[in-house]
């Protein structure tokens, strides 16, 4: 019984994971883009919820707008800032977006504080499901639901639309797309719009179960990379089955084998890069 | 296209970079001013203690400047919370003449620093809570402020015990270094000699931010009382995720090693009522020299004092005291002057122990008020007991070397 909780409290943690990571999923697969900044929309998303909820506001106005306005300071960014760098070596991306992210965290320090805050989840979701001896989280339950809901409609928007299709194409063969007379300069930017824009609804959503404080993006990134690395860089099927089963594997060590329940996430990493180089779902 | 393996090694680097900005603050010093050197996690996880604490350092410089009529400066060092750094940090503010410091969060820093500075002949005094420090690992040039491990478990499950008889069976979650072992061994020991039934204990690493696993290990076994033996915001973390699963309702929560205020207005009164708090230290104790702080505090920052900064500022102000006594800041000297000192100290009045350099002082166990019961924005807790419980130097394992 223990383990099917685990196991389901695992499901809840994946969706949660990949949430964090299918916006860098995708900022990677269209732009070819190594976002270390992505950490830092998360914490901004998570801030700004935290802040608008302190103010008064209700944490379902706040989840939304802190999503809108991480992803339209995000797209601001690319605009003014990145697109500078896309066909520099990778390893200026990663100069770049580390700064970024380094900024981005000491701004959240200067403006909120080096301590933390807490975010409570909303009165209609505080409470717990009881199961004969356990207990779940109503917020944990609706966190697995929304995201589940969200993952559809971005699989949706990707796969079955023609913005979808303008957008899968523009990272194929963005001088075709540009022959074709599409502006691929704004596909970009609204690409990584989108993908900071999920980080921060990953932040929003993650505020009310971990707090806020201004290292939090930094851990977040480590668990969005490796979860795209496992999935395949880039591949949004990817993201989601190995959110979840990095989210079931930590969970279940928890009972199994506590002291390894962290090791077993980069482990798993190394694992699959030994015995699939592209990851679960990654393209050739 | 990028390949798998320039990504994960170029990504690595840059995490590593992130983790560890290795931001390094603070003043230089002059030549001929009192300088105690203050090697804190300025960045990293623990950055928001490291952060309080450089603060209550220099307010004790800048106290102890105006006092004495000559230049006194602290020089902050960035240990990033990591032995290797903290080790090589401190040797380089030792080459460059820095005897005094006063610092160290974290056990495993905090042995390194201690046996680094010993060994150079100066003198490090800590807050860090591994037994070690003053016990098998002590050293002449280390001093310890803090109770140890013995001591905060002597002073938070004990008498628990003895308020709550019918709660018989205790769950643990253990952080799996030094520190958690310690106090996880004191709390065995106690459950052991009060017939309590300890149901179960969860280990997790250093690194660990998700802690509902663990929680759901805790529910498995129906325990009467959880008792957190983290720190900081791993501490909070276990916490909030413990509430949000309806455990306040079900079992006492006790979180024995708390960081106080800091720890508090991160978690909300919310979440802090009926929960039990260890602490060090709390800016309501009836003390002398806590009330001139407090009140210094409250009037020219609108701030309480946390457990960070007062400890900082107390260990800085005993080390600038000792040097100005002893007409030096080497080693010997400074050892002299410290050994033995009673003094009047923030949780009332404090001894530093010859045998083994451990400051006998207060432990307190608190108790989280509803937010409706607070009488201003920092009063979160009532005192609900306090006392002195140290393992003699023998017991610890002090050798002094």
């Amino acid at each position: 019984m223990t383990y099917l909780f685990q196991i389901l409290n695992g499901v809840g943690l994946g969706m949660l994971y990949f949430l964090l990571a299918v916006g860098l999923s995708i900022i990677f697969g269209l732009l070819q883009f190594v976002n270390f900044a992505h950490g830092a929309f998360y914490l901004l998303g998570a801030y700004l919820a935290y802040e608008m909820v302190e103010r008064g506001a209700s944490f379902w106005a706040a989840l939304p707008l802190a999503a809108l306005a991480v992803g339209l300071l995000a797209g601001l960014t690319e605009a003014v800032l990145l697109r500078r760098i896309y066909k520099q070596p990778h390893t200026f991306h990663i100069l770049v977006t580390v700064g970024l992210a380094l900024v981005v965290q000491e701004f959240v320090i200067i403006v909120w504080g080096p301590i933390g805050g807490n975010l409570p989840a909303p009165e209609a979701l505080s409470g717990v499901v009881i199961l004969g001896d356990f207990v779940y989280p109503e917020y944990r339950l609706f966190v697995i639901v929304f995201t589940a809901a969200l993952a559809a409609a971005l699989w949706w928007l990707l796969e079955s639309t023609r913005l979808g299709a303008i957008v899968r194409a523009g990272s194929e063969s963005p001088e075709n797309m540009a022959l074709l007379g599409y502006d691929t300069l704004r596909i970009n930017t609204a690409v990584f719009a989108l993908g900071a824009g999920l980080a921060g609804l990953a932040g929003a959503l993650a505020a009310p179960i971990r707090g806020v404080e201004p290292f939090m993006g930094v851990e977040a990134l480590s668990i969005a990379f490796v979860v795209v690395v496992i999935g395949g860089m880039g591949s949004y099927a990817g993201a989601l089955a190995a959110g979840l089963v990095v989210g079931i594997a930590q969970s279940l060590m928890a009972t199994l084998w506590p002291e390894g329940a962290r090791l077993v996430i980069y482990l798993g990493m190394a694992g699959i890069i030994v015995a699939m180089p592209r990851g679960l779902f990654g393209r050739a | 296209m990028l390949h798998r393996r320039a990504f994960l090694t170029t990504t690595s680097l840059a995490a590593a970079s992130l983790a560890a900005p290795g931001l390094l603050r603070g003043a230089r010093a002059a030549e001929t001013a009192l300088v105690v050197g203050v090697p804190l996690p300025i960045s990293g996880a623990f950055a928001a203690n490291g952060k309080f604490a450089a603060m209550g350092a220099a307010l004790a410089a800048e106290e102890a400047g105006a006092a004495l009529g000559r230049k006194v400066v602290t020089r902050d060092i960035d240990t990033e919370g990591k032995p290797a750094p903290a080790a090589r940090k401190v040797q380089e503010a030792m080459g460059e003449g820095t005897r005094l410091f006063a610092g160290g969060i974290l056990s495993s820093e905090a042995l390194v620093m201690g046996k680094e500075v010993a060994k150079g002949g100066g003198v490090f005094f800590t807050t860090a809570g591994a037994d070690e420090i003053t016990g098998q690992e002590c050293n002449r040039g280390t001093f310890r402020w803090s109770v140890p491990t013995y001591g905060a478990i002597a002073q938070t499950v004990r008498p628990l015990i003895e308020q709550m008889p019918q709660a018989k069976r205790w769950y643990t979650i253990t952080p799996q270094y030094v520190f958690g072992e310690g106090l996880l061994t004191a709390a065995k020991a106690v459950f052991q000699e009060k017939g309590i039934e300890h149901v179960g204990n969860s280990y997790h690493s250093l690194a660990e931010k998700e802690f509902s696993g663990y929680l759901t290990n805790a529910i498995a076994a129906k325990p009467d009382v959880l008792l957190i033996l983290n720190f900081g915001s791993q501490s909070s973390d276990t916490l909030r995720q413990a509430v949000s699963f309806g455990l306040k309702k079900r079992m006492t929560i006790v979180l024995a090693w708390a960081s106080g205020l800091e720890q508090f207005e991160a978690l909300g009164p919310d979440l802090c009522e009926g929960v039990y708090f260890g602490a060090q230290y709390w800016h309501g104790v009836d003390a002398p020299l806590n009330k001139a702080l407090v009140a210094k505090l409250r009037e020219t920052r609108k701030m309480s004092p946390n457990y960070s900064f007062a400890a900082s500022y107390l260990l800085t102000k005993l080390l600038i005291d000792a040097a100005t006594k002893a007409g030096t800041t080497e080693g010997p000297a400074m050892i002299k002057a410290l050994e033995g000192l009673t003094y009047a100290g923030l949780t009332g009045e404090e001894e530093i122990r010859a045998a083994d350099h451990q400051v006998i002082k207060n432990y307190y166990l608190l108790k989280g008020k509803a937010k409706s019961a607070m009488a201003d924005k920092d009063d979160f807790v009532d005192i609900v007991g306090s006392g002195k419980s140290f393992l003699t130097p023998e017991a610890a394992g002090c050798k002094m070397t």
